[in-house]
């Protein structure tokens, strides 16, 4: 399915925003850079407490949450890698392990990259063959909005209120089972979309 | 070679930071060992990403200069790994960090406590048990657990030997990632016990004879 010419513009104009606080953060990398990060911060600082505040947090622990993961922006945008994530993913991280450091006191467990035990990918993806990933959040922004309603309401409580799938399913009263199978098939989506456009 | 993976469901709610601690360590335990589930998890966080983006933002109170002088006020915080010392200079053969790191003592010389003839348990959480488990199980080799099904969702993480099941084998590093209504009656065919990661969200029922017995004193 073909976009519409607004929904066109409308990409085309996000794609940029991405390219822009990708620069954005490698010039607060190299050269801390404040006007960037100012431009940074108006774009995300809002988005991110509005992120907090829909998952229940008040407004205030909220907007000093914002301040610590500015910070954190602040002081690591050197260990950003452009070749890795976009601006926003890298964002989303961090802010996602705040949340759950202050809610539960520790931090979220993740795969530590000098652990001996860690396999390494041995699939050596070239520079060609990856696609860009300001294309990638493009193409994802775009399979989003064309998933049908049902994924994206789960993706929506998901995301947007920080339910668990036993929660969703409770919340619209359907099985567990269906809630999983609408993320999967969302998820499905969204990976077949990549390859298509890898495979061009 | 690995076989058994995370489902998507289950990096998604990873990924969106919806899960426990021991759900978070157990997923880790087989990322570590497993690049192709660490590349599809990427997809999650950037589909986060995307949201971020899409979201309608709220009112910020606070004026970015004001970040940057708190930043600079703000001693660096060096953030600390405390058991790395000890890790290196222990038996952790085979066992990833985020599991390691749980372990009071190396694996073998762990208190296991024995709750059925070949089966020992350590637990590695004190919460109660209707809020789900967290524990090692050390299985010998031969035994067949009883066929249960789950009331919510159990995770599984092979540490060492294999079992098999209907699903089919598995060995160190694969994961069982089961949902509510699979029935299954894995069997220990390594010839050392085998030892696993589980971690639920609610204990099992079982439906066998055996598994109405020990489910009391397991709960698994
Ligand atoms: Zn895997």
């Amino acid at each position: 399915m073909e976009p519409t010419l607004q929904e066109s513009t409308k990409l085309a104009e996000q794609a940029s925003i991405n390219e822009r606080m990708q620069r954005n953060l490698l010039a607060i990398a190299s050269d801390r850079d404040e006007t960037a990060f100012a431009d940074f911060y108006a774009y995300f600082a809002g988005r991110v407490k509005s992120f907090l505040m829909g998952k229940g947090m008040n407004e205030d622990t909220s907007e000093e949450l914002v301040q610590e993961i500015m910070i954190t922006v602040w002081r690591k945008a050197q260990s950003y890698d452009p070749g890795k994530a976009a601006a926003s993913t890298w964002l989303f991280t961090i802010a996602r392990n705040r949340r759950i450091d202050y809610l539960r006191g520790n931090s979220r467990i993740e795969v530590e990259l000098d652990d001996y035990m860690l396999e390494e990918d041995d699939t050596v993806v070239s520079q060609e063959a990856s696609l860009n990933l300001i294309q990638q959040s493009s193409i994802l922004e775009k399979t989003l909005t064309k998933l049908p309603q049902d994924q994206q309401q789960v993706m929506h409580l998901s995301y947007y209120r920080g339910l668990s799938h036993g929660d969703i399913a409770q919340w619209l009263s359907i099985p567990i089972g269906t809630v999983k199978s609408r993320i999967r098939l969302a998820m499905q989506t969204m990976r077949s979309e990549f390859s298509e456009q890898e495979s061009e | 070679m690995l076989t058994h993976h995370l489902t998507e469901a289950t990096l998604q709610e990873y990924s969106v930071g919806a899960l426990s601690k021991a759900m978070e360590t157990l997923i880790a335990c087989h990322l570590t060992v497993c690049p192709h589930c660490r590349h599809r998890a990427q997809l999650h966080d950037a589909v986060g990403g995307v949201m971020l983006d899409r979201i309608e933002p709220a009112t910020v109170q606070t004026l970015p200069q004001n970040i940057i002088e708190r930043a600079s006020q703000q001693a660096e915080l060096t953030k600390t790994k405390p058991l790395e010392d000890d890790l290196s200079s222990r038996n952790t053969n085979g066992i990833p960090r985020p599991l390691a790191r749980l372990l009071p003592a190396p694996i073998d010389q762990l208190k296991w406590r024995t709750i059925a003839p070949g089966l020992k348990q350590f637990n590695l959480t004190n919460q109660p048990r209707k809020d789900g488990a967290f524990k090692l199980i050390s299985a010998a080799p031969g035994l067949s657990m009883s066929e249960h099904t789950h009331k919510h969702r159990e995770l599984t993480y092979i540490v060492c030997g294999s079992y098999s099941d209907k699903f089919g084998q598995f060995n160190a590093g694969d994961i069982s990632d089961l949902d509510d209504d699979d029935l299954h009656e894995p069997v220990v065919d390594s010839e050392i016990p085998c030892i696993s990661l589980i971690a639920t969200d609610a204990p099992v029922k079982f439906s066998g004879m055996m598994g109405k017995v020990i489910q009391p004193f397991i709960g698994i």
